[in-house]
């Protein structure tokens, strides 16, 4: 049975409220549907600029020795790994006993478009590292890099070979700018990527987002559609709404970054080639030692396969794996099916290398 | 099938269906189309012509905004800018606030509990080293 609707006492009808209760929701707006993102407690622990580095209060009684600190994308908010109890990496990794911190890039302003890959692989992923040491008091720490954030690890580990590192797990990066075929096209000899930079500064979250949606040109009509077709699943419909509160705020590409991904990443397809040098040294992926895992999606429309398939051959480690779970770029973080498919093969890898 | 199921078996039903089982292909046919370099150098020279074509009205807009004293997407830009400096200082007064309690337990200035610092045993084995 619905409960009561929703009274108007003597204000306008809300229709969304009327809509949300023929739907068997009992909220008054879909902000309210959707909840706060990234609501996992937690304190800040470190702060540069626009980074801030996170804690996690831990879930369990007991922790694994190894703590793991998870690098998001320069574009995306970190919120994606945290969306909402049920539907979170970051809590999960809590209730399995890890002790999980969290590198939020923040928003670039005009002051940070001289923000090169530089400043992240060798001096802000360090920092956070060194303060995650000082805080927990372990002197390892595991690192998981989802998407850019992967890459950004990826090159960290490369170039800190001797490092504090203890395992690296990697989910969706990219690597082979070969196997992204329309955005190598799109950003090829055409595009004038110092025409947008001196018209923007960093460049726009939109359009960055609208490449990616390029990608799956009719992907936004068909996630309506599949949306109108489970309105009698609140959980769906809830799960969805939050996805896309969570696409609908993006980030800014700092210049100097986007610059270097085009040249080096998307044209030179450099970290293939070995000729990719950070702050003059060259990252060369197979002096990466630790332990290492590569998740991958299955239909993953952003990172596809042939982009991110040679990771695991290029990683120089003896104990190195390359796991293929069902489901799209952010469907294998947060989607549904994640909490079935791709965290339980995390943590089983993880656990093991984290005692 | 519920009382709230608004999907009953419908056309329109039927049509939102065939739209999602048919969006791969369309898709892929679509950035087949999109990948091809001649359709890329169009939409590049496109896309050109549309931000200097936003920038020119952006700036005629401005001065417009300004005259009827309302403010323009470059004021709200700034006030972003503003807030979000206050936010990163925010950030950073709290890791230091941070620093300093870990720095006063350390001291042994007051007890973790009463600091609020949560310092767990890190003795957590594997599920498959964990005794049955």
């Amino acid at each position: 049975m619905n409960p009561a609707a929703p009274a108007n006492e003597g204000r306008w009808p809300d229709p969304i409220a009327q809509a949300l209760w023929r739907l068997g929701v009992e909220r008054e707006d879909f902000a309210q549907l959707t909840g706060a993102l990234g609501a996992s407690a937690k304190e800040t622990i470190f702060a540069q600029g626009t980074l801030k580095l996170h804690h996690y209060r831990p879930l369990t009684d007991e922790l694994y020795r190894v703590p793991v600190l998870v690098v998001t994308s320069l574009v995306n908010q970190p919120t994606i790994l945290d969306l909402a109890p049920g539907q979170s990496i970051v809590e999960n990794l809590l209730r399995k006993g890890f002790d999980v911190y969290l590198i939020e890039w923040g928003r670039p302003r005009a002051e940070h478009q001289d923000l090169a890959l530089e400043d992240y692989v060798l001096d802000r992923i360090p920092a956070c590292i060194a303060r995650v040491r000082e805080d927990c008091g372990e002197p390892d720490v595991s690192i998981i890099g989802y998407c850019i954030g992967g890459l950004l690890a990826t090159m960290y580990a490369a170039l800190h070979s001797d490092g504090p590192l203890k395992n690296l797990v990697c989910m969706a990066v990219p690597v082979n700018s070969d196997g992204l075929e329309s955005l190598k096209t799109w950003m090829g000899s055409h595009f004038d990527e110092e025409s947008v930079i001196d018209l923007y500064g960093n460049v726009p979250a939109d359009l960055v987002q609208n490449a990616l949606r390029m990608l799956r040109p009719f992907g936004r009509l068909a996630g309506a559609m599949n949306l109108l077709n489970n309105l009698d699943n609140p959980e769906f419909l809830q799960s969805n709404l939050r996805l896309g509160k969570w696409e609908a705020d993006n980030i800014a590409f700092p210049a100097a970054a986007f610059r270097q991904m085009v040249n080096d990443f998307l044209r030179g397809n450099k970290l293939i080639r070995g000729t990719w040098t950070i702050g003059g040294r060259r990252v060369d992926a197979s002096s990466v030692r630790v332990p290492f895992v590569h998740l991958l999606a299955e239909d993953d429309h952003i990172t596809p396969s042939a982009s991110s398939r040679d990771l695991v051959r290029l990683i120089g480690s003896v104990d190195k794996r390359e796991i293929i779970i069902k489901g799209g770029h952010v469907g294998l973080v947060a989607g549904r099916g994640a909490e079935k498919r791709m965290w339980p093969a995390l943590e089983a890898w993880l656990a093991e290398r984290s005692v | 099938m519920s009382e709230r199921n608004l999907n009953y078996p419908s056309f329109f039903g039927m049509w939102r269906e065939w739209i999602v089982r048919s969006e791969q292909q369309w898709s892929e046919s679509m950035s087949k189309l999109l990948k091809d370099e001649a359709t890329a150098g169009v939409l590049s020279r496109q896309l050109d012509e549309a931000r200097m074509m936003q920038k020119m009205f952006a700036e005629m807009m401005q001065s417009y905004l300004a005259t009827v004293n309302l403010p323009s997407r470059l004021d709200l830009q700034w006030l972003d800018e503003r807030m979000g400096r206050v936010e990163d200082g925010l950030g950073a007064v709290q890791a230091q606030l941070v620093q300093l309690r870990d720095a006063v337990v350390k001291a042994r200035r007051a007890t973790p509990d009463d600091a609020g610092v949560i310092r767990l045993p890190r003795t957590r084995r594997a599920p498959t080293e964990r005794p049955r």
